[in-house]
């Protein structure tokens, strides 16, 4: 098995650049997916490995082998398209054997591994139908069938699920993880939808304008955003800015603006050292967040901030909360761990104080672009009732 | 192409006004152009007598060579309309949108002229001391003025030019709504340029291709104008022998009629004969 590596590749488009300067190293039998954004530039970065599109310049490698100038069908690579662009006038057999009899394979082979791969993908039953007489999800697998029969080194995977239902496409995304796990050779994965690449993914490369923002294992991404950008595609946050006002060991300390001439100070853990007096960005998850009517005991490493409850969104297994601190918005997620039926539950405007471990933070060094500064600026008059809190719209 | 909808009465009466129009002026003609075959002919009109002699001249050989040499003509136009139509109608396909256009309009400006203008145009072009031949001495390809009014390639090349649209358009439109990522797939898969084209291209656009020989080798196999505009007058086909019959006196409009009426079956043939290949091809619908 061989790594792929895409050494500072760029694409113009009629001098948009749509890959710009991309560097990257996928590891041998990696799943590995490309997110971001439409027009971020991930599909044309595949559509260069696949060989429909010529670099404008860099190299692509697999192994030791420079494959920019190859063309597509002679490249030990094979790729799902999105709509799947399964053959309309063969049979799923032909549909799958075209790759290998197009090689001149003798008969026999074909019939062996033809039958084996649609043996694995589960469609043996359906061999002599027609694209136009099976489900998506069954393309879906064709598709596959089709693309592996060729023994690729690597198999791209173009927004495979985007045109399935959602339980479908759930279903698909571990049929896809097991087929990854049978055949053990490279994926390459395009989405712009974050929870596939999250569920799917070894690593991730989050894609904005043509350039990698940021790469490694999901978990990591989502904990430890590195800008503004991945933070906010990936899953939802609290941006939170401030001044330095202390680093103390390794905590930073913060001095942030409500928005309405008063501050709240907050700490928390940082990865880089940043300067004292200089802005800085909290990401905040919203699940890291706990809300309560009562002030908890303040311990050292908590942050506690009072607010006041603008907006309750119950979506069964957790309720979203808008607290309003200032005029900044906190997004807080509250689990349901129990069923409560009473009216113990929190309520519209209510007072209520929110807390988090200050190792539960994460720091960016980047403000967050003008439209998605929280407080002040584009104000809005709040729906609610007597108290007409104005509100700047939070990410 | 599948779906089959319930057809009700509503239907019907849509229909009908078609279908009355087509049995009065399409049917019932026909029928006589039929009768008039098995009638005895006489010098300007026919005798209501019944004569086989019209029927057992066009099974006898008699008119073999016309037949020939229409269908011989007819195959040869379609063919030649194939091969060029085919490639500007991919080229126009995958112009982008406002080229497209531009080029079905180049195309469709011809049918603005009348067709024997545009055949008189050709005799000009073709003549001895034409245009072509002029242009050709000048730039020194040729010593001698080549010969080519009257003769059968004159006739081939005025009928391409005719008829080359009739298969241009169905071409195009089946190759624009091809799905031009079904190349890369295949490409993807290990096939080359030219192996994609004949195993995707070709067998999904078969539906245009049928299509545009429907509309240029029906007309070509009858075809009376351009031969008797350009072609060699000794060489005759079927629709010249049809017009002489009638024209000519004495008169014999059986024998006219029995020729459309072989016509008619040598269309019906190949029709056929076309429509079991499409369908052998095992070529599914293109979308």
């Amino acid at each position: 098995m061989e790594e792929i590596r895409i050494v500072n590749v760029s694409k113009d488009f009629d001098g948009f650049m749509a890959v710009d300067g991309v560097n990257l190293t996928i590891k041998p039998g990696e799943l590995f997916s490309f997110l971001g954004p439409s027009g971020c530039g991930k599909t044309t970065l595949l559509r260069m490995i696949a060989g429909f599109e010529t670099p404008l310049n860099g190299k692509i490698f697999i192994g030791d082998q420079d494959i920019v100038e190859l063309p597509p069908y002679k490249r030990p690579v094979n790729t799902i398209f999105q709509n799947y662009s399964l053959f309309p006038h063969m049979t799923v057999w032909d549909n799958v054997a075209f790759g290998l009899k197009v090689r001149k394979t003798p008969l026999p082979e074909i019939k062996e591994r033809v039958s084996e791969m649609l043996n694995l993908v589960k469609m043996d039953d359906q061999h002599s139908k027609y694209p136009d007489q099976i489900s998506g999800g069954q393309k879906q697998r064709v598709a596959i069938a089709r693309a592996l029969i060729n023994n690729p080194k690597v198999l791209l995977l173009d927004e495979p699920l985007a045109a399935l239902d959602l339980k479908l496409r759930q279903h698909m995304l571990i049929e896809l993880m097991n087929i990854h796990d049978a055949v053990g050779i490279t994926f390459i994965y395009v989405t712009h939808d974050q929870s596939e690449a999250m569920s799917i993914s070894d690593r991730v490369a989050v894609m904005n304008r043509g350039k990698i923002v940021q790469e490694g294992p999901p978990d990591d991404i989502y904990e430890r955003p590195s800008s503004i950008f991945s933070a906010y595609f990936i899953g939802e946050t609290n941006l939170i800015t401030g001044e330095v006002i202390g680093i103390e060991d390794e905590y930073v300390q913060l001095k942030c603006p409500m928005g309405n001439g008063e501050f709240f100070e907050i700490d928390s853990t940082f990865h880089f050292r940043p300067e004292i007096g200089s802005q800085i960005t909290v990401s905040l998850r919203p699940e890291k967040i706990a809300i309560s009517r009562h002030k908890p005991k303040v311990a050292d490493d908590m942050n506690v901030v009072k607010g006041v409850i603008e907006d309750i969104l119950y979506l069964g297994s957790h309720t979203q909360y808008i607290v309003t601190v200032g005029k900044n918005n906190f997004r807080v997620f509250d689990q349901h761990k129990r069923v409560y039926f009473d009216d113990t539950a929190l309520d519209w405007e209510e007072e209520v104080w929110l807390f988090w471990h200050d190792t539960d933070s994460w720091l960016i060094d980047e403000l967050p672009p003008e439209d998605r500064m929280p407080a002040e600026g584009k104000s809005h008059l709040s729906k609610i009732k007597k108290q007409s809190s104005v509100s700047g719209e939070q990410i | 192409m599948k779906n089959s909808v319930k057809s009700n009465k509503l239907d019907y009466l849509l229909a009908a006004p078609t279908l009355i129009w087509l049995t009065i002026f399409f049917l019932v003609p026909y029928l006589i152009v039929l009768i008039y075959g098995f009638l005895t002919p006489d010098i300007f009109d026919v005798k209501f007598e019944f004569n086989l002699d019209a029927y057992r001249q066009l099974l006898d050989g008699t008119y073999f060579r016309p037949f020939l040499l229409s269908v011989r003509l007819a195959i040869t136009t379609t063919l030649l309309c194939i091969l060029i139509a085919y490639p500007v109608a991919y080229l126009i396909a995958r112009a982008s949108d406002k080229v497209k256009n531009t080029l079905l309009i180049l195309i469709i400006i011809p049918f603005w002229t009348n067709l024997i203008i545009r055949i008189f145009s050709w005799r000009i072009f073709l003549s001895y001391n034409g245009v072509m031949n002029n242009i050709l001495m000048r730039i020194g390809l040729i010593s001698q003025p080549l010969e080519i009014m009257r003769t059968d390639l004159a006739v081939i090349m005025v009928m391409v030019y005719v008829y080359l649209p009739y298969m241009i358009l169905p071409l195009y439109s089946v190759l624009e709504k091809l799905d031009f990522t079904l190349l890369q797939a295949a490409m993807d898969l290990g096939a080359t340029e030219v192996k994609a084209f004949f195993k995707i291209t070709l067998p999904l656009s078969l539906e245009g291709i049928f299509a545009g020989v429907l509309l240029v080798f029906i007309p070509s196999l009858g075809t009376y104008l351009i031969p008797q505009l350009v072609g060699d007058q000794r060489s005759l086909y079927v629709g010249q022998v049809i017009t002489y019959k009638i024209k000519n006196i004495p008169r014999n409009w059986p024998m006219a009629s029995a020729l459309s009426f072989g016509l008619l079956v040598l269309v019906a043939f190949f029709l056929l004969l076309g429509y079991i290949l499409l369908r052998k091809s095992k070529v599914r619908g293109v979308v």
